[in-house]
């Protein structure tokens, strides 16, 4: 039914398109045929065809073949030596389409939409926009991308979170916008030009687009109020939806989006898909890859090549093969020009994927048919079979091959003539005759772009040389004009020739006039054939790295990803955490990723598995870090709003930081990643193991406990922003009133679900996906994790728990606990606070070290926590301040970076001690872990060993030879003179509790 | 009247105020003597006359007299060192962070060598009370800002007011060499930051500056003087310090380039990040560096994870001379800790007596005050403290007792106060 449809609507759309138009004077003539004649045709990807030809009718093929039968009313045409190939499509344009306008002028950030009216409350959602409202006609775009082989391009507003519906352009003389029932519409994690404040991070867009969703669902059974914006939205939903992303790992992303709502992404990919080809390669739908591969750095200065980090090197290096790579893969990719100016620099870099493993086959399959199909129109363009469409582009050699021009476009049965006669190749050496002198010249270049050069005998002071002076060449058409000026015995002054080309023969021959004035006859004959102009055709070896891609895709990767093993270590120093204290001369046994043995050394031992031998070497579970903000993309607060509790830092966790592998150094094996701190209720917590060279999903905790972040204070009433932002609140007594309003929100909210679900309601209530997470908090179902300093806020919150009827579970920096630990003790708060931080700020000038000991001795639970990539690595240091600062015992203060930020997190069932049955995350140090001297020797997660110390210097060494290896084929690179760029020095920016927008900030942290 | 004290093992004996100088023979006796420059003695007994150490000799060789001194501290079991020394500090210039009032450390200006740290020092400085009571009892005072951010002085954690805190006035002055790299936005919005393209530009403004200096510190009789040159002169005639802020090898070799063309008595590396990549350029050349915070993450991804930790071990191997200093995020409160940085970087590969000497003999001669203090030697100053355990590690870092020129400081500081007061709280609860 779908496909009979569209092969109806198209040819309709079409002939109706001539009737729609009055025509000036009488109807233009038209050939009933055209024919096609001895070209080289790809006819779709699998199938070539040399010297054959295309019958066309109308704007149809009617048929391709070799030796047909051509109607004698047909208008023939010599297609000898070109290459046809059927007209690529472009997914991803703005062809046409102006810059959005925005309602006001104003440039300042702003909360609310400018003026409200029936379109969607957040200005980066405006599905209601229509391309083709807004194309009008660019004759220059369309040709630069008629240059590069494309005739079709889905046009769209490149701006925004929900972008709103594509246009596809027919690319001719008559650039029609084809009738597109099935709407293929647009999204993107970006927020754009909007000048709302909402969204300021990732986590942000994505939460937007699945409140949005529900919005749309929720519209559809509820439209007394009119919304434009939802019924756009709802349109869109059963048509092709494509999702642009700056990250592979943002298709991931994007994925669980698509489960949740049921929706199928189409992506329009970032070129790095290669990177994460296990989980890539389970996307079904098409992933538009763009092929502006990164240019090598200028690394001739070594001061400075030596800075730029691996990952550039190693992505400049793989991403040739992206295409290839996906392909092999079975992903179903199509290929955009996006980025790319030049038709030169395209068909370039479609000959480097080639030369990279990708078949022509493949390719062209990517730029023609995957795009059909991917919005439904394979029946009818893609490809030159008969009955399709006549669109194709007539080149002068084949583009796959080598460089060449575009002699001819045909767009739907339009013909432009770009290079009505090839240029022939006239390159090489002839001998011209002028008269009876005969002079050898060489032409040499692009035929649009020619020279001479002409070489004679000069004699001076009796002594005869070669010489040779410049000649200018020109070819237009079959005419070619020779000059140039010659000081010899015989003639002195300028030659100038005009004459006509027989490429039979390669013979020029025409009149000209000699510097004497005498007009006379000339002629040229090639003296040698040259290797028919061929560009060094040398054998191009490439060496085939796909299998160079490292997990993760950087310094300190792994060639493989290490795997649970079955490990024994014996002789160790353990400390349990739990009450057999330290075993002395202990052993435990890890297997299935568990503990399955712990004590002393009387105890069979598996045959297989690699035994570790930690004589001498302390034993501990491995450190949890409660408070850390590493290994997240694109922002750690969404600061739009006062409350952002839908947001989840979840959907963002970026398992590619080099934090990980170096807090795996230190021990960490756990951590959980707080949103910041810019709002009284900020967003949810992701809680991860740092298992560095797996993907963000597999690092997610299973069936981990629900965290959110609350914060108070300084940060969140914007104190040292230096301006009143004019958000609410900017006062601890407006802070106290979000927190009232937001749960009373919340009790209301699910007060109208539960008659709804009961049938004392009739409507059903809209999805708010913020209050649905604030009555998880009031239905236990999730601990909320609270930044804090001082008592007064402390006490504060609280009191507000106490009478809304939920719990605090953690108060994390906490810095005046002290103050109010048996408060905290009766509330039944823990406290994760830092060991000796202070004077930061105003709010911390009370902060004292003795904090976790005073806490710990009114029986709250403490952990030690980092909200410092730097300090995460160190934080059995950081514990050890407490046997300083307040005379803690050993085993206790170990317990505050393991066994009792475990039990904050709620994972002390499996996790914070070492224990038959619980996960294996085991440290091993090479001395007591409190000790300044100690480091590690294995950090194990899962029974996984993720931190070896002697690997270590392996990886090191694989980081400098591969550094190097790049370094030295950049080199060669920007020897041969190849386009190069400046070395862009990443910031080495971490995010803070108050780091706002998307960036990473490098400045002081502010906690 | 003769005083003879022996302390056992009590914490807060020294009270919270500074004691009057009655003490003017004091003997410690029996403790383990870290003296500074990597010796050590086991038993020590230390004659202290005035403010100074008359003597160090092996308690096991020594019958003290008790006539001869109004103070006998006995330190069995409990380790000796040099006051340890935090240089390029901004502590007693800035409180609180984010409280603009409470920064007085970066001047507006480029070239500001006449900007004077020593007098914006705050002795009083709740931060530096609780800096000394982990050992570090000197500091450099440091501007921070611009190209020449000041002159730095060193000073004494301990006093009534900044000139009798004054250890060293204007010791040297602090030149934030440019970046080979540039941009990077603001905090809020940052760019990338890209190849600095207008390095030489601003190099070769630093040689004008100096030749400008220079010159004017060979004319005899000055027209009129010129403050900001004025503060220079000492540069050029060897008795004034020109601190390079240096990390990048591009800057660390510039930077020494443009000592050797002013022919500077006494240029120091502060930073060297890249500085083991040319070792022996700095031994060639005598120049010491003031290593970056050992706490602090690689610069580079690729680089090693631990290249912070080990980068004094790799200048100590290569016999380049180094201090470790702690310039960076919460400096100043975070000067307490400079006891563990030179403890994470003996973890590292220094020996124990190296890692103290890099936190204190070291710096007092990068500084130039190893004649008076620095380690604990005859004739030096009695700056040093007394440690339970060894204070390089966090656990056993407990100051027993500290003397800063001979006098008791106070081992308390406004968090212990609230330690107690509010353990006082919950002491009464129960």
């Amino acid at each position: 039914m779908k496909l009979f449809f569209f092969f109806t609507f198209l040819s309709i759309s079409i002939s109706i398109f001539s009737q729609l138009t009055p025509q000036n004077g009488v109807l233009k003539s038209e050939a009933e045929f055209y024919a096609l004649e001895n070209a080289t045709i790809y006819i779709n990807p699998s199938e070539k065809l040399s010297n054959g030809t295309i019958l066309i009718k109308d704007n149809r093929i009617i048929k391709v073949g070799k030796s047909l039968n051509i109607p004698k009313n047909a208008v023939v045409i010599d297609c000898k030596e070109k290459v046809i190939i059927p007209s690529f499509i472009e997914l991803y344009s703005d062809i046409g389409i102006p810059k959005r306008k925005r309602a006001s002028n104003s440039n300042s950030i702003k909360y609310d939409r400018d003026s409200p009216n029936s379109l969607y409350w957040n200005e980066a959602i405006h599905p209601e926009t229509n391309a083709a409202d807004l194309y009008l006609n660019n004759k220059k775009s369309n040709e630069s991308l008629i240059k590069k082989g494309f005739g079709f391009a889905l046009t769209h507003q490149t701006d925004g979170i929900l972008r709103g519906q594509g246009a596809l352009i027919s690319l001719g003389t008559n650039q029609l916008i084809l009738k597109n029932n099935l709407p293929a519409s647009f999204f993107s994690f970006e927020k754009g030009s909007s000048k709302q404040r909402y969204p300021s991070s990732l986590m942000g867009s994505i939460a937007l687009i699945r409140q949005c969703l529900y919005d749309a669902q929720w519209y559809t059974n509820n439209n007394f109020e009119r919304n434009l914006s939802l019924e756009a939205l709802n349109k869109q939903i059963s048509g092709v939806l494509y999702l642009k992303t700056r990250d592979k790992l943002d298709i991931l992303r994007a994925e669980k989006i698509a489960k949740e709502f049921n929706l199928n992404f189409n992506y329009i990919g970032s070129g790095n898909e290669y990177e994460s080809i296990n989980e890539i390669k389970k996307i079904k739908s098409t992933i538009v890859v763009p092929i502006n591969f990164p240019k090598p750095y200028d690394v001739k200065n070594p001061y400075i090549s030596r800075q730029i980090p691996l990952s550039d090197l190693k992505h400049w290096e793989m991403a040739p093969q992206n295409p290839a790579i996906l392909s092999k893969n079975g992903v179903k990719i199509a290929i955009t020009s996006k980025d790319i100016k030049e038709s030169k620099v395209f068909w370039a870099n479609i000959r480097k994927t080639i030369d990279h493993g990708m078949s022509i086959e493949k390719i062209l399959k990517a730029l023609t048919i995957s795009p059909s199909i991917s919005m439904g129109l394979e029946k009818e363009i893609g490809s030159l079979e008969p009955d399709k469409i006549a669109s194709f582009i007539i080149y002068n050699s084949d583009p796959f091959k080598e460089e060449t021009t575009v002699a001819e476009s045909w767009s739907m049965g339009e013909r432009t003539v770009y290079n009505r006669k090839n240029k022939s190749k006239i390159n090489g050496k002839y001998i011209i005759t002028l008269d009876d002198i005969q002079l050898p010249i060489e032409i040499k270049g692009d035929p649009n772009k020619l020279s001479g050069i002409v070489t004679y005998k000069r004699t001076i002071d009796g002594v005869t040389r070669d010489t040779s002076s410049k000649a200018f060449v020109e070819l237009t058409g079959n005419n070619i004009t020779i000059q140039f000026n010659i000081n010899n015995t015989e003639l002195i002054g300028s030659v100038n020739l005009r004459g006509k080309i027989n490429t039979k023969f390669g013979v020029f021959e025409g009149n000209g006039f000699l510097p004497n004035g005498k007009w006379i006859k000339w002629n040229a004959i090639k003296s040698e054939k040259n290797d028919k102009g061929e560009p060094n055709k040398k054998n191009k070896f490439y060496i085939d790295t796909s299998n160079y891609t490292w997990f993760p895709n950087l310094s300190y990767g792994f060639k493989e990803i290490p795997k649970p093993e079955t490990i024994i270590i014996k002789n160790a120093t353990i400390w349990t955490n739990e009450n057999e204290g330290i075993i002395e001369n202990g052993m435990i046994i890890i297997k299935d990723s568990k503990i399955s043995y712990v004590g002393d050394m009387n105890h069979p031992i598996p045959k297989l598995g690699r035994i570790i031998d930690a004589k001498g070497k302390h034993v501990t579970s491995g450190i949890i870090d409660e408070h850390s903000h590493i290994a997240i993309s694109k922002g750690v607060n969404e600061s739009g709003q006062a409350i952002s509790a839908e947001v989840s830092i979840g959907h963002v966790v970026n398992p590619e930081d080099i934090n990980i592998y170096r807090q795996l150094s230190g021990g960490v094996t756990a951590a959980q990643l707080l949103h910041g701190s810019a709002n009284p209720i900020g967003g949810q917590s992701a809680l991860i193991k740092l298992k560095w060279g797996y993907p963000a999903e597999e690092m997610l905790i299973e069936n981990a406990p629900k965290f959110i972040k609350f914060a108070l204070g300084e940060n969140v009433k914007q104190s040292n922003w230096g301006i009143n932002s004019g958000r609410f609140p900017q006062t601890r007594m407006g802070v106290e009133q979000v927190y009232y309003d937001a749960f009373m929100r919340a009790i209301n909210y699910s007060k109208e679900w539960k008659e709804y679900k009961t049938g004392k309601r009739n409507k059903i209530p809209r999805k708010d996906l913020e209050l649905e997470i604030i009555d998880e908090i009031l239905n236990s179902e999730r601990f909320i994790s609270c930044h804090s300093y001082v008592q007064s806020e402390i006490n504060m919150l609280m009191h507000v728990a106490d009478s809304m009827g939920f719990k605090i579970n953690t108060f994390t920096h906490i810095l005046e606990g002290y103050k109010v630990a048996d408060k905290m003790k009766e509330h039944g708060a823990g406290g994760s606070t830092f060991s000796d931080w202070w004077a930061y700020k105003y709010e911390v000038n009370d902060a004292i070290p003795y904090n976790a000991s005073m806490m710990h001795e009114q029986g709250v639970i403490v952990a030690i926590n980092s909200d410092d990539a730097e300090m995460g690595r160190r934080l059995n240091q950081e514990a050890a301040k407490s046997v300083k600062y307040g005379g803690m015992s050993e085993e206790d203060a170990w317990k505050l970076v393991t066994l009792n930020p475990a039990k904050l997190l709620h994972l002390d069932e499996r996790m914070g001690s070492i224990k038959a049955g619980k996960d294996a995350d085991i440290v091993v140090w090479t001395e007591n872990p409190l000790s300044i001297m100690a480091k590690v020797n294995y950090t194990i997660i899962d029974g996984i060993v993720l931190f070896d110390s002697v690997k270590d210097v392996e990886l090191r060494e694989n980081n400098y030879k591969e550094h190097s290896r790049i370094i030295s084929k950049m080199l060669s690179k920007n020897n041969k003179g190849d386009k190069k760029i400046k070395f862009i020095k990443k910031k080495n920016g971490h995010y803070h509790c108050d780091t706002i927008g998307e960036e990473k900030s490098t400045t002081e942290n502010k906690h | 009247m003769r005083l003879i004290f022996i302390f056992i093992n009590s914490f807060f004996i020294i009270s919270t105020t500074i004691f009057s100088q009655q003490h003017e023979k004091i003997l410690l006796v029996d403790g383990y003597l870290h003296v500074g420059n990597e010796k050590v003695l086991k038993t020590a007994a230390i004659g202290i006359i005035d403010g100074r150490i008359s003597f160090i000799k092996n308690s096991t060789a020594y019958t003290p007299s008790a006539s001869e001194w109004d103070t006998i501290i006995e330190l069995k079991g409990k380790h000796i060192y040099p006051g340890f020394i935090a240089p390029n500090s901004t502590l007693g210039l800035t409180e609180i962070d984010a409280v603009r009032a409470t920064r007085d450390f970066d001047e507006v200006g480029t070239y500001n060598p006449h900007i004077r740290s020593q007098i914006a020092f705050n002795i009083e400085s709740k931060i530096i009370s609780t800096i000394r009571t982990n050992g570090v009892l000197i500091s450099q005072a440091t501007p921070r800002g611009g190209n020449i951010s000041g002159t730095s002085s060193i000073m004494k954690l301990d006093g009534w007011n900044w000139e009798d805190a004054t250890i060293k006035k204007d010791d040297g002055i602090h030149l934030n060499w440019p970046s080979s790299t540039s941009g990077g936005g603001w905090w809020a919005d940052p760019k990338p930051k890209t190849q600095n393209k207008n390095y030489e530009t601003q190099k070769s403004e630093i040689y004008d500056f100096f030749e400008l200096a220079k010159a004017y510190s060979k004319s005899n009789k000055k027209k009129k003087i010129d403050i900001r040159l004025e503060a220079l002169v000492n540069c050029f005639k060897g008795n004034k310090r020109v601190y390079i802020h240096a990390d990048e090898l591009q800057q660390l070799v510039d930077a020494i380039d443009f000592s050797k063309h002013f022919k500077l008595k006494y240029p120091v590396i502060i930073g060297g990040y890249d500085s083991h990549n040319i070792t022996r350029l700095l031994t060639d050349n005598n120049i010491p560096v003031m290593l970056k915070r050992p706490h602090s993450l690689p610069e580079n991804e690729n680089d090693d994870i631990d290249i912070n930790y080990k980068l004094a071990y790799l200048l100590q191997k290569d016999g380049v001379k180094f201090c470790i200093q702690n310039e960076g995020d919460m400096e100043a409160m975070n000067a307490r800790n400079l006891p563990f940085l030179a403890g994470t970087a003996m973890a590292y590969g220094l020996t124990e007596e190296q890692a103290i000497k890099s936190i204190s003999l070291s710096t007092a001669e990068i500084i130039g005050i190893a004649n008076d203090y620095g380690s604990i030697e005859k004739d030096k100053s009695a700056t040093l403290f007394v440690s339970n355990g060894n204070a390089l590690d966090m656990r056993s870092n407990q100051i027993f007792m500290a003397l800063i020129d001979g006098k008791f400081m106070s081992t308390s500081n406004m968090q212990l106060e609230l330690y107690k007061k509010y353990s006082k709280k919950y002491n009464n609860k129960q």
